[in-house]
């Protein structure tokens, strides 16, 4: 059974854009970088997009969404390995039939994918726990991960960067891809960000 | 810690003013509310004039949201002195329960205020509000309902509807309420645009054919609108590779999709001015089109 990890970027660019919009859901894709694994290889989530906020569940912009990032995916030796979602109700971790769908799309291009919900009442300045659940496809449904493993590549790493940006409150300039619908010089690929994140490292 | 008049440079005044627009914008930028509202309140109470009560309404919802129970109830204090007895003072007290999940509370002041005042349509707000926050989705879109066939004219009203249903995948509802706001307000660019969204959303090709009309709506009513360009492009693209149409109704959304493609390109090229990360984002857009596109048969 394949493992997925995340990079110290991919959480917090996910969970930067959850802190971002408290008062919404939001969602965004994760991304691997495209290599044969050998058996038992976790597949590592190398970065995330963030991509909406608000209103989820409607199709057009998600297909442009999913059909502009798969193109830069193929560009950057990326494939699309997975979708996260951070619920608009602090108490409500399951994901709904949207994300399944848009989960299970991306499964058809990607086996392994996983859904990843973020649980929002784990979100704290300290960030004493990771803050999500990955559920992974099997049977036909999609089912949770045993939550003691680890979904982190380097989680002492990736809770103390986490904790840094939230202070400086860089979800501020956090770029998802309804800011980039906005107004179109806004990237979506973060540059900024991630230069803090690896300067943090 | 340095003050907000410091660290951005900005007269009281300037504050004042920010603190205005964000108001009747309807924002939802708490935190800088409450950063600037706090400031303006402590240091600069005497010169605000009888603006000071908005400001602490305003500053007050918004120390709500960011958990700042302290800064609420000191604002809330102040207008209850100011206010003895007003409903919407007591509105407040009850968002505030809410804040802190003593729902059954702020039940109890909501009630109490409709006893008063059967009309007083923000404590029936207030009352759905609840229910969503509990997850009760199905209680909220009927009390919702109910509201509506009374308060036909609540633009909010109807949005929140729309949206509740689109949350519970119930989309010919969603349009429904969507269609009652495009009726009162034909120039409203983001209504029609999420109109298109949820016919495409629904599918079929009828559905199809109508977001394509409402997507052109929107661009006609504001041509700036990126997402009624892409929604545009995709639905002709999707009519236009269906088996189920005549040729010549392939034949014209083959041309409304070329030219929503030229105009998203024209867009992003406008937007790129030749720096390396825009670039690339053109360039993918660019292979994206191509991908997509619908050869006609």
């Amino acid at each position: 059974m394949t493992v997925i990890k995340l990079t110290t970027q991919a959480y917090c660019k996910m969970l930067l854009h959850a802190a971002k919009y408290p008062h919404c859901a939001v969602n965004g894709l994760l991304v691997a970088e495209n290599q044969k694994r050998k058996d038992g290889q976790p597949v590592l989530c190398v970065d995330c997009v963030p991509l909406f906020h608000g209103t989820l569940a409607l199709a057009p912009m998600m297909e442009i969404a999913l059909t502009l990032i798969d193109t830069w995916c193929k560009e950057n030796k990326y494939v699309i390995a997975g979708y996260y979602q951070a619920n608009e109700r602090i108490k409500e971790t399951r994901p709904n039939q949207f994300a399944e769908k848009v989960a299970a799309r991306i499964a058809e291009n990607f086996s392994e994918a996983a859904l990843i919900m973020v649980d929002n009442s784990k979100i704290s300045m300290s960030c004493y726990d990771p803050a999500i659940s990955v559920f992974e496809h099997h049977d036909n449904k999609w089912k949770c991960r045993d939550a003691s493993i680890d979904c982190c590549e380097d989680w002492s790493e990736a809770q103390k960067i986490m904790s840094a940006l939230l202070e400086d409150r860089s979800y501020d300039s956090l770029i998802d891809f309804d800011n980039h619908l906005d107004d179109l010089r806004n990237d979506w690929t973060n540059p900024e960000i991630n230069k803090s994140i690896l300067h943090l490292c | 810690m340095a003050s907000v008049s410091d660290m951005y440079d900005v007269t009281w005044e300037e504050m004042r003013d920010k603190l205005r627009k964000w108001r009747e914008e309807n924002y939802r930028n708490s935190e800088q509310i409450v950063e600037v509202g706090e400031e303006l309140i402590q240091e600069h109470a005497s010169k605000l004039g009888d603006d000071i009560w908005i400001i602490y309404e305003q500053v007050m919802i918004a120390a709500l949201d960011c958990s700042r129970d302290d800064l609420a109830t000191t604002c809330l204090h102040e207008l209850q002195k100011q206010f003895q007895g007003s409903h919407r003072v007591k509105r407040l007290a009850g968002m505030r329960l809410e804040a802190l999940e003593r729902y059954d509370e702020a039940l109890k002041m909501y009630n109490d205020i409709l006893q008063d005042d059967s009309t007083n349509t923000a404590a029936r707000k207030r009352k759905i509000a609840i229910l969503k926050a509990q997850g009760k989705s199905t209680e909220a879109i009927r009390e919702l309902n109910e509201y509506l066939e009374q308060f036909v004219g609540d633009q909010e009203a109807w949005h929140e509807l729309a949206e509740l249903y689109i949350n519970e995948h119930d989309y010919a509802k969603a349009a429904f309420s969507l269609e009652e706001l495009m009726m009162t307000n034909p120039h409203n660019h983001l209504y029609c645009e999420q109109y298109a969204e949820v016919k495409y959303t629904q599918g079929g090709i009828e559905n199809l054919e109508l977001s394509r009309k409402y997507f052109a709506q929107a661009l006609k009513l504001n041509n700036r609108n990126m997402r009624a360009l892409f929604g545009l492009y995709l639905s002709a693209s999707h009519i236009a590779a269906s088996p189920k149409v005549s040729a010549k109704v392939k034949k014209d959304n083959v041309k409304y999709a070329a030219w929503a493609a030229s105009q998203i390109n024209r867009a992003y090229q406008l937007a790129g001015h030749g720096t390396k990360e825009t670039k690339c984002s053109l360039k993918a857009v660019e292979e994206m089109l191509e991908s997509m596109q619908i050869m006609p048969s």
